[in-house]
């Protein structure tokens, strides 16, 4: 290893409210960055990875906290004793960060162009044109492909993917020697994904720039870093060279962390898509029929009348799925998966098409059919905070439903609220707690709890993994198929993340812009995708084991 | 709602009291001229309407710690027995437009569409006459007194709580645990006033404390024109209004009604704004 930039030493970040006792946020971290060098930092919310990276700039969230003990060696210099005046010179000029939402960290009333001469007249002391013309050059590096006009354009003209470009431009005009990009790629989409990585691996050469990577994600660390670090409750569990760690990690938390990484093959209990079962013949009836359904969303309209275009949410999509079959939609943002989800339960108007629900159809009787639904049809969202009524307890949220579902007799209702919540593995005290008080992984507990209350034959679960910890993950997908083995479920999955898919799912749809690209069974589409859209995106997953390169093809093809 | 959960949120919201001193300041405040009202016939040393041309402008002293207006009334009883009327102004003067305005504001947000309109476009309607004005007209029709005065507050005031509620309403139709509440077959009236409703009440709740200062400055305003409460009644803007001719001679009793609103009102909003820290209500 080359002599490192940035050398931590034994970092203590503690937090002092008044009236508390004081708690350790970071417990003598230490690690080092060597130039040219990327470090994944691995860790799950609330490990302390962002707050570490923070606390190098010294920008720490709270004036209650405190950097306790500890350097923070950046050359000769020791941020942690630096003045103020110093530290401007470090931020953005020595040190870059960029985020993981690219649209609320950059300026929306300022052009592109400005936000990027602004680091650059600032930091490197150049006139207005010189700045112009560095900052064309960034524009061009970081991709944009008519950077003379680009400069002048707003944030809001690009999409998310161009936005996080320009963040990383932004960062990359004040010439710093370490980027620090905190969750970059997590709001994006999966081939997105790969080009920002691509983008910054690219960089990262040109420059010889050092990157402290944070994510969750073990396959994007496995694909870009050269070292990785696994923080955990502020502490640094564990730290290596990648291949070192991810072929033999020696803590335990590692070590699951890897093991619920959704590109590893099933658990040999689970069961998985791998080895299909037969579930079966095609002549049995399907529970549920969709045909060719199309959803269109009307253009805002104006005071007279004048409708700007309608949007083609959904456009002709037709599938069927068997009883106890599981069956997994994947597609990227604007695909119209969720729009689909929504409209087969009838909670958006189908514009024409059918759906049939184990023969009541929706075009003949829909009343019956959306009363049918409602009594036997679930849904479990994306956000578990967002999804539970804040103002109830668990408790009182099944009682309800239960109350109106009307099934079970008024006596019987706290014990079906005990059952429901030994289902999905909350311990009864649980029935008494508010979603406040609750992590996320118990929420979508709870949140699944209420699906199974109404004794659902089909359940449509909504990106129920995709705000969730992955070890957390890992315990919501085990759920969902002990759920599905012991209450013969039919489910409807529906990610982004199609490693996940792979995992749970019988069957897979991919959606692209509204239509059904390909379906077929899992394993069949996953191994041999027929369609050129599913092979760029089943390429631009990153996978945990470093052998399998992600970038160098991927990228390219999809942008 | 079971008098179990109400317990439950009391207790919650008892550990956060103790953390907000503000909170308690406001409260303590309230509380004190809750007790002063109830309290009036036991409290006040004379009989606040009992004319007595003996004593009539003096000063404070010990016998009239507030001294005595023109008609040798003391101005302490009066200030006593008014907090009766304007306590009830400031409340009763919120209560109704409260009461209709969340109504309106939970049907037209969930609702939407011409219902919406409707009540919208009545909204924009009241909002473009100047406040004072549309309540004078309306207590002018109806004949001075304090029952119009409510009347007209409940005509003109929902407008605030209806706006306030339809966009907190519009936003969490939008929200998860609606959506499953459709899903899941529920009523639009269980969905609307056991889910969305009391989501949406925070920020009414607090605005209704800063309503009451200035309900109970209109209540004030209206009885100093005499078209509220009529004389001799004891109520602190008639009191400000009759001691005006005197203000240069005798201070005192203009001085003490006016003290009197000023702290009932800072009472109220002290207690609004920690209020509305505690539930959670940004701004």
């Amino acid at each position: 290893m080359s002599a490192p930039v940035l050398s931590v030493r034994d970092l203590t970040v503690t937090l002092n409210l008044p009236g508390a006792a004081p708690r350790m946020l970071l417990d003598k971290v230490s690690l080092e960055l060597g130039k040219g060098e990327v470090l994944g930092l691995v860790g799950e919310s609330g490990s302390g990875k962002s707050l570490f990276c923070r606390t190098l700039v010294r920008l720490l969230p709270s004036r209650n906290m405190r950097i306790t003990d500890g350097r923070i060696l950046l050359g000769d210099e020791d941020l942690a004793r630096a003045s103020e005046a110093q530290m401007l010179d470090v931020r953005g000029g020595r040190i870059g960060m960029i985020f993981q939402n690219p649209t609320s960290h950059l300026d929306p009333v300022m052009t592109i162009g400005d936000q990027l001469t602004e680091g650059i007249r600032f930091h490197q002391g150049l006139d207005a044109r010189a700045a112009r013309k560095a900052a064309v050059a960034i524009l061009h590096q970081i991709g944009f492909p008519e950077p003379e006009r680009q400069f002048d354009a707003y944030p809001h003209e690009f999409s998310g993917g161009m936005r996080q470009r320009a963040m990383i431009g932004v960062a990359l005009s004040c010439n710093p020697e370490i980027l620090i990009a905190d969750e970059p790629t997590t709001a994006l989409d999966v081939t997105i994904q790969a080009q920002i990585l691509q983008l910054l691996m690219d960089i990262r050469r040109e420059r010889d720039l050092s990157i402290i990577l944070i994510t969750h994600d073990l396959g994007i660390v496995a694909q870009t870093c050269d070292c990785i670090a696994v923080m955990r409750e502020g502490r640094l569990v564990e730290q290596g060279r990648k291949r070192d760690l991810l072929r033999a990690p020696a803590h335990p938390y590692t070590k699951a962390l890897i093991g619920s990484h959704p590109s590893m093959p099933p658990p040999s209990t689970g069961q998985g898509a791998v080895a299909p079962k037969a579930i079966g013949t095609p002549a049995d009836k399907p529970l549920l029929e969709v045909d060719d359904v199309n959803v269109r969303f009307a253009g805002t309209g104006s005071l007279f009348g004048g409708r700007s275009g309608a949007v083609h949410a959904v456009a002709g999509v037709s599938l069927k799925i068997l009883p106890g079959e599981t069956v997994g939609i994947v597609g990227e943002s604007g695909s119209g998966k969720s729009t689909l989800a929504r409209a087969i339960l009838g909670l958006t108007p189908i514009a024409s098409g059918n759906v049939v629900f184990d023969g009541t159809s929706l075009r003949e009787d829909r009343a019956a059919f959306l009363g049918r639904l409602r009594r036997e049809t679930a849904m479990v969202f994306q956000d578990p905070y967002n999804a539970l009524n804040p103002r109830l307890s668990i408790g009182d949220m099944l009682t309800e439903v239960l109350k109106v579902q009307g099934r079970t007799p008024a006596a019987d209702i706290p014990a079906r609220v005990g059952e429901l919540l030994d289902l999905v593995d909350l311990g009864r005290e649980f029935a008494a707690r508010r979603p406040r008080s609750m992590s996320g992984g118990q929420c979508q507990r709870a949140g699944i709890a209420r699906a199974l209350a109404v004794n659902p034959r089909l359940i449509i679960a909504d990106e129920s993994t995709a705000a969730l910890d992955v070890t957390i993950q890992a315990q919501i997908l085990d759920l969902f198929r002990v759920l599905k083995r012991k209450m013969n479920l039919t489910l409807l999955f529906i990610a982004h993340d199609l490693a996940i898919v792979r995992s749970l799912c019988d069957r897979v749809v991919v959606m692209h812009r509204g239509h059904i690209v390909e379906q077929g069974a899992s394993a069949q589409v996953f191994e041999h995708p027929a369609e050129p859209y599913t092979q760029a995106l089943i390429r631009a997953i990153p996978d945990i084991d470093p052998d399998k390169p992600l970038l160098p093809q991927a990228a390219r093809e999809v942008a | 709602m079971s008098a179990r959960t109400i317990g439950g949120k009391w207790m919650g919201w008892q550990g956060r009291l103790g953390r907000q001193p503000a909170l308690m300041f406001g409260a303590t405040i309230l509380i004190a001229f809750v007790l002063i009202a109830l309290l009036a016939p036991y409290v006040s040393p004379y009989d606040p309407i009992l004319q007595n041309a003996e004593v009539r402008l003096q000063a404070p002293s010990w016998a009239h710690p507030f001294g005595t207006d023109n008609f040798g009334r003391d101005v302490l009883s009066r200030v006593i027995w008014g907090v009766r009327i304007d306590l009830q102004i400031a409340i009763l003067g919120v209560i109704f437009p409260f009461i209709i305005g969340t109504l309106v504001g939970t049907v037209a947000g969930f609702f939407g569409g011409i219902v919406d309109t409707l009540f919208m476009r009545l909204v924009d309607i009241i909002l473009a006459f100047p406040f004072l004005v549309l309540v004078l007209s309306i207590i002018a029709i109806l004949g001075p007194g304090l029952g119009s005065f409510y009347i007209a507050m409940a005509l003109v005031g929902w407008v605030s709580y209806a706006r306030l509620i339809r966009a907190q309403v519009l936003v969490l139709k939008s929200s998860d645990y609606a959506v499953a509440a459709v899903s899941l077959g529920f009523s639009r009236t269980r969905i609307m006033f056991r889910h969305l409703l009391p989501n949406a009440i925070a920020g009414s709740v607090v605005f209704s404390m800063s309503d009451a200062v200035l309900v109970l400055l209109n209540g004030a305003a209206i009885s100093y024109l005499g078209l509220g409460v009529q004389p001799p009644i004891a109520e602190w803007g008639i009191m400000v209004a009759e001691g005006q001719p005197f203000i240069t001679t005798a201070w005192w009793i203009t001085l003490f009604p006016g003290l009197s609103i000023v702290m009932l009102a800072f009472g109220f909003s002290m207690f609004g704004d920690a209020l509305g820290d505690a539930l959670g209500v940004k701004e």
